[in-house]
């Protein structure tokens, strides 16, 4: 796959960069997320304007930028969690598999079983471990109890976590290491099916170590799941996504497959902020 | 691993929706209380109160007419004596928790002791009072009545000012202390300038507390029909009176009890508004 | 004074006990005649003035708070050395015999302890599920206007005296008991032994609700701070997992805050245990051990309220101050359990997540 883009990448080179559907159509990439005219508030002031952006489905998409550009409140739209608060407002659209989730009726709950999110630390429920694990899949399924074991023991393998915590699955989420702990949380989510994996600067709070451990995960899951990935680490953007937006405030200037916009970005802002000018 | 079979989220929702149903009632009913109570004693109390109320002494049962003006300046000089006690102890013993109390175990104990205090019930205090000076002396007495007061409102005083003083910057304590002031004069002249509405919220919130208490002062300060005459005597106050007539079988009593209890009611309620509006001013 | 400074700002808040004997040892009449000695000992004697002032301000303070404590030491003292005539009349009978009669001289807390129990279970069975959904509906569910309006006035059911509750419950809210609650009580529950008896509207019943009303609004303050205190990270993992409001409350919230969420219970109970006027006004006073709720008892605190003024005889004042121990003691420790869950719920939030 990944030689595919880099061969491909050369013939999309001539299009609009933000224009993200026409580079996915190149790539002959089905589109999982639509991000069509977004435009969000915190109260009066408004921190996006006009986002447009498609994820590629089993592609990571990285999304980097200086701080405070809105990259994180780009994401929280995905699932809807900006609704916690009040003040908080979207308007335009965001097309998961061609349905409107902005759309007042669509489901919340259905909606965030489906696109699920990792933040920026670790946030283990007061539970033991394996009831964090558990405790997704019991409020979305009807699942017996040897289906739910099953299941959890699945996640934490996949997590890569399996091995680390298999005899202590009844002591408190909270007594992990950081890593693990975020491991934790991505098995956590993964275990209800999920088809969309949203993390927000997920090693940002662990130590170096830990971070690769989740890196390589991130390459696993991909085969599964369509995984959206902020981050403010641009080597971590480069090793691990197949394609990167940039963003600056509030606006998405560039995107494009990484390598491109890595090796050769088409807009003087990204020019200067890959090399370190300013953020 | 066989498809999993989702649950339908209407059992869910609907809990929730009860639970939020249960939630805005249970305010309601809160505050259908509070107005329900505030109602009552606004529309009973307004009916006995007139000028002969605020302005006559009372008279026996039977005898219409008669005020307790008497009770209200008892009430007066009974909490006005015990600030005078606890304002200052308080205040200084604030200082002491907040200024050296960070790492000291002596502080530690006594900001313990002073939140246990406060939730010790008020009644303990009145028998502690009639105990050290009822019994010796061989008579209720205002003093026993203010000492009571003054040991409720010890506590709070102490609290809030700690706490006061803990929200004056310490920039401004190390500025003052650089300019080689020693420490009491730092405290006393920046620190309390700085925290003064703070201080006095917590010395009006302490008020605000005593002025209503009745079971401290049942069997310290007793009551009396008379004017406050000496602090050794039984000393008229409201709230043993709104007891004393509302045990009583006249009518016409009952109905100065509702006065009284307006009177207490009307004075709390804007005690404690005030501090609440002292406290959002300093947070500003 | 601008040498001494250096020394003075690097260790302001705490002496050294060589310092203390050093400016102890100083005659103060000295201080004026040594400024001719040389600019180093004069600044010398500069810094142990100030030094001196400070540790007079210091002790002085602490002496001040110090009665705190000393206080509780001096009530637990003079309640048990007034408690001993009872203890040695009675011996242990005192708190298990049902008999209070001042005529004959015969004293037992069996019913008030009983009666105070009995009131406090109903008013925290109320209070309890009454406040932790006020406090949800504050945190999670009201808009923050409203949320601010219905705050302050469930904290100004605080600030209502006991007396008037007592009032409003005597003259108000027994009556409505008595005429609309326990006859329909009766009718749906009348078969348990809990609920017998004439529908008099004073009794055990009606103190418990009011006692709840008056509780409320303390257990309400502290479970919406500990709600507030839970990181809004670990809220938002919840929700984007697809929980609702109630199921993020229930399985993250309530458990993430459970210490202090028990210490607000603990704090409410100790106000309960304690409450006097509001309790005296409605309980109905009688010393009987009764299984009814319906019926009129008694409270340790009503007890003491009623009784205390008229008490003459030194047993029977004996006795009710050993009531009033007894109280001292139960509520000394729910408060000592209530604040040390408290200050474990603060410290642990204060590391942070």
């Amino acid at each position: 796959m990944m030689t595919a883009i880099k061969i491909k990448a050369e013939s999309v080179l001539g299009s609009e960069p933000a224009d993200s559907a026409q580079v996915l159509r190149n790539l002959g990439l089905a589109s999982k997320i639509s991000v069509r005219q977004l435009n969000f508030f915190y109260g009066e002031h408004q921190a996006l304007f006009d986002n447009q952006l498609d994820i590629a489905a089993h592609q990571v998409t990285a999304i980097i930028g200086p701080s405070g550009c809105g990259k994180s409140t780009h994401i929280r739209v995905y699932n809807r969690i900006y609704e916690l608060y009040r003040d908080q407002r979207a308007s335009g659209e965001v097309l998961l598999d061609g349905e409107n989730i902005l759309r007042s009726d669509y489901d919340v709950m259905e909606l965030r079983r489906r696109v699920g999110m990792i933040f920026q630390k670790p946030t283990p429920f007061p539970m033991s471990i394996y009831d964090n694990v558990a405790y997704g899949l019991r409020m979305h399924y009807k699942i017996s109890k040897s289906e739910t074991a099953d299941r959890v023991e699945e996640a934490l393998k996949r997590a890569a976590l399996w091995d680390e915590i298999k005899d202590h699955l009844r002591r408190p989420g909270t007594s992990l290491s950081g890593g693990q702990q975020q491991r934790l949380c991505i098995a956590r989510t993964i275990v209800v099916e999920p088809e969309v994996l949203l993390m927000d600067e997920p090693c940002s709070a662990i130590d170096p170590i830990a971070t690769a451990k989740i890196e390589e995960l991130i390459d696993e899951l991909k085969k599964q799941y369509t995984i959206v990935i902020v981050t403010h680490n641009m080597q971590q953007a480069a090793r691990v996504s197949d394609f990167t937006a940039f963003f600056f405030q509030g606006r998405i200037v560039e995107f494009g497959p990484t390598r491109q916009i890595f090796t050769n970005p088409r807009k003087k802002q990204t020019e200067s902020y890959l090399t370190g000018r300013f953020g | 691993m066989n498809r999993l079979q989702p649950r339908r989220p209407t059992g869910r929702k609907i809990t929730n929706l009860l639970v939020a149903i249960w939630s805005v009632s249970s305010a309601l009913l809160g505050i259908i209380i509070l107005f329900w109570i505030t109602q009552e004693v606004l529309w009973r109390g307004i009916r006995a109160i007139d000028l002969d109320f605020l302005t006559h002494l009372p008279t026996p049962p039977g005898v219409s007419g008669g005020g307790m003006v008497n009770a209200l300046a008892g009430t007066a000089i009974l909490t006005l004596l015990a600030s005078v006690v606890a304002v200052p102890l308080g205040l200084w013993g604030g200082i002491f928790l907040a200024e050296f109390g960070q790492e000291s175990r002596v502080a530690d104990n006594c900001r313990f002791a002073a939140n246990v205090l406060m939730g010790l019930p008020s009644i303990i205090v009145g028998v502690f009072a009639y105990a050290l000076l009822v019994v010796p002396l061989k008579n209720f007495s205002g003093y026993a009545g203010a000492l009571a007061l003054a040991i409720i409102m010890l506590p709070v005083i102490t609290r809030t000012t700690e706490d006061m003083l803990r929200l004056v910057p310490n920039t401004l304590r190390e500025a003052a202390l650089a300019l080689g002031l020693p420490r009491w004069r730092v405290t006393l002249a920046i620190v309390f300038r700085g925290a003064k509405a703070g201080l006095l919220t917590g010395v009006l919130l302490a008020v605000a507390r005593v002025s209503g208490e009745t079971a401290p002062l049942l069997f310290t300060a007793l009551n009396s029909p008379f004017w406050p005459r000496s602090l050794s005597e039984p000393m008229p106050n409201l709230t043993v009176t709104i007891f004393d007539y509302a045990m009583s079988p006249y009518p016409d009593w009952q109905s100065k009890a509702w006065g009284a209890s307006l009177l207490i009611t009307v004075g709390i309620l804007i005690l404690t508004l005030t501090t609440r509006w002292l406290l959002r001013e300093r947070k500003r | 004074m601008a040498g001494g400074e250096g020394g003075f700002a690097a260790r302001p808040f705490s002496l050294s006990s060589q310092e203390i004997k050093l400016s102890r040892s100083e005659n103060p009449a000295f201080s004026e005649v040594t400024v001719g000695l040389g600019a180093e000992t004069a600044k010398r004697h500069q810094k142990d003035r100030v030094y001196r002032g400070d540790t007079v301000f210091r002790g002085l303070t602490a002496g001040c708070a110090l009665t705190i404590p000393l206080l509780m030491a001096a009530i637990f003292i003079a309640l048990l050395s007034y408690s001993l005539p009872t203890l040695r009349e009675f011996g242990l009978h005192f708190f298990l015999s049902e008999e209070w009669n001042p005529v004959s001289q015969q004293f037992g807390a069996a019913s008030s302890i009983f009666g105070t129990l009995v009131s406090t279970i109903i008013a925290m069975v109320i209070a309890i599920p009454l406040s932790l959904a006020i406090a949800l509906l504050l945190v999670e569910l009201a808009p923050p206007g409203l949320s601010r309006v219905v705050g302050t006035l469930i904290e100004l059911l605080a600030a209502i005296p006991s007396i008037i509750y007592g009032m409003w419950g005597m003259f108000v809210f027994a009556p409505f008991m008595s005429s609309h609650i326990q006859p329909l009580v009766k009718r749906w529950l009348g078969f348990l032994p809990l609920f017998q008896g004439p529908p008099m509207g004073l009794g055990l019943l009606t103190a418990g609700i009011i006692l709840s009303f008056m509780v409320l609004p303390f257990i309400c303050a502290i479970t919406r701070d500990v709600f507030q205190m839970v990181p809004a990270i670990i809220k938002e993992s919840a929700y984007g997992m697809g929980a609702t409001t109630w199921e993020v409350t229930y399985k993250v919230t309530i458990p993430y805050g459970l210490v202090g969420i028990i210490g607000a219970f603990f704090l409410g109970l100790g106000r309960a245990l304690g409450e006097t006027m509001a309790v005296t006004f409605v309980i109905g006073n009688s010393h009987k051990i009764s299984a009814s709720l319906f019926a009129p008892g008694n409270s340790i605190a009503s007890c003491l309220a009623n009784e205390f003024a008229e008490a003459t005889e030194s047993l029977y004042i004996s006795s009710l101050v050993t009531l009033g121990l007894v109280l001292f003691v139960i509520t000394y420790l729910v408060q000592v359990v209530c604040q040390l869950m408290l200050k474990r719920m603060y410290r642990a939030w204060s590391v942070g997540l």
